[in-house]
């Protein structure tokens, strides 16, 4: 056995867990990942979740949508439990008051890794190592905790922003029974028979380039693209107004090209002429307007190229962008994009961001991983 | 002066990949995101000392001894 994947719609928790738990029978896992509603009581369901299992320490967070093989679920949770088929051990640390944390607490964090691990965090091999990040989706703190990480290590992290349901008002993330907002949970994982990441994202360049000129890099903020008003410099690409440029957010963010990848920086909102993003722009960074495609048909393209790469795939994570799952529910085709993942053990959840060498939007991260035979 | 900039970006690549092809990219990866872009820079690109300190503080922070 390599992982189970569990899920419940009941509204009270202990159900929920009831249900879980009734779902992964007698395993005793290594690790459980849960991704739950925020309307599930982020402290009742942490504590209950771990008291159902405690020979395996659980982690996870709220969201703003949740994804289990098959199926794009709402007010819902869903688990997974991992076998020492796939994870051959971890280390988890909770990083709290994430807005004010500095170099230190990354450091000490890397330190607590080398000390479970017996190597140093920045000489860990990349190709045997994977992180996930799970992330207080308002903290707008994301960027600077991945800058750190990169610092630090050689090691990928990839992961989510806790969401809540789209209120806007609080996320948590949940680390061996207790709830936490304004922090994030980083899971050093050593995988037992090898990973690999999928990035994907449906959007393609249109040749057109804003550079951030004026950025308030704090509030993911831009007020000037090239000498002139954010909202001013975007409409004018589209021949449209500053009123109706909102209407493009959606179809046409703003991509930091990497290796002709775009890394998506997604419009929020305009204030006052202002732009205001879902991750932040640095003064001076050119950025590509980026045109919308299917997201279904990109998911599903880099989905067979990575089973034609890495064979047999025993489980995916998959943190998708709340933009593309509300894309989805918007073109009727939340139950098309949960089919791609129906034959493949799949948790996932929508997201207020992911995380893959930097913070970005409107783009699925997902963890892959292969299971050592039986 | 010139050429500063595209030196310094080098000699990062090089200390922290080491010569590995995957590290290197994801190295110029981290720098892009930090908003200084190396494809952007040559042996012909003026030395902004803003950028440099930059670099030297990216540098720095990356565990590396680069002066």
């Amino acid at each position: 056995m390599n992982v189970i994947t569990a899920y419940s719609e009941k509204t009270s928790y202990e159900e929920c867990v009831k249900e879980i738990k009734e779902q992964f029978g007698s395993v005793i896992p290594k690790l459980i990942l849960f991704f739950a509603s925020s309307h599930i009581n982020p402290y009742f369901i942490s504590d209950e979740i771990q008291n159902a299992f405690p020979k395996t320490p659980t982690f996870g967070c709220t969201t703003a949508g949740e994804l289990i093989s098959g199926k794009m679920l709402k007010n819902s949770l869903v688990a997974m439990a991992f076998t020492e088929n796939v994870i051959e051990d971890f280390k988890a640390v909770v990083i709290t008051n994430l807005p004010k944390t500095t170099s230190k607490n990354y450091q000490q964090a890397g330190d607590i890794f080398e000390k479970h691990f017996g190597k140093k965090f920045s000489e860990m091999d990349l190709k045997k190592y994977v992180g996930i990040v799970l992330a207080d989706g308002l903290s707008k703190s994301e960027e600077k905790m991945m800058e750190e990480i990169g610092m630090l290590s050689n090691v990928l992290f990839i992961g989510g922003s806790a969401g809540d349901d789209l209120k806007f008002e609080n996320t948590y993330v949940y680390g061996v029974g207790k709830a936490y907002t304004n922090a994030a949970i980083l899971i050093l994982l050593k995988p037992a028979a090898g990973f690999d990441i999928i990035k994907t994202q449906s959007f393609r360049e249109t040749g057109k380039i804003l550079t951030a000129t004026s950025v308030d890099e704090k509030n993911r903020t831009v007020i000037d693209f090239d000498g002139k008003p954010a909202a001013e410099a975007y409409a004018e690409v589209f021949g449209a107004s500053e009123e109706t440029a909102s209407q493009l957010f959606m179809t046409n963010p703003l991509g930091l090209m990497v290796d002709d990848e775009p890394y998506v920086r997604s419009p929020q909102q305009i204030q006052d002429k202002n732009m205001v993003f879902y991750c932040n722009i640095k003064e001076g960074m050119e950025l590509s307007i980026l045109e919308s495609g299917d997201i279904i048909h990109d998911t599903q393209n880099a989905l067979d190229d990575k089973i034609n790469e890495m064979g047999e795939i025993a489980a995916l994570i998959n943190f998708n962008c709340i933009l593309r799952t509300l894309e989805l529910d918007n073109k009727n085709l939340s139950g098309e994009y949960g089919q791609i993942f129906s034959g493949i053990p799949t948790i996932g959840f929508s997201t207020y961001g992911e995380q893959y060498i930097g913070h970005i939007n409107q783009t699925a991260t997902i963890l892959a991983f292969k299971a050592k035979q039986d | 002066m010139a050429g500063k900039i595209k030196q310094t970006i080098d000699l990062i690549i090089k200390e922290k990949s080491m010569g590995d092809e995957t590290i290197a990219r994801l190295t110029r990866a981290k720098l892009i995101m930090m908003g200084i872009n190396p494809h952007k820079y040559d042996i012909q690109s003026q030395d902004d000392p803003m950028i440099i300190t930059k670099l030297l503080q990216a540098a720095k922070d990356f565990g590396l001894s680069i002066k």
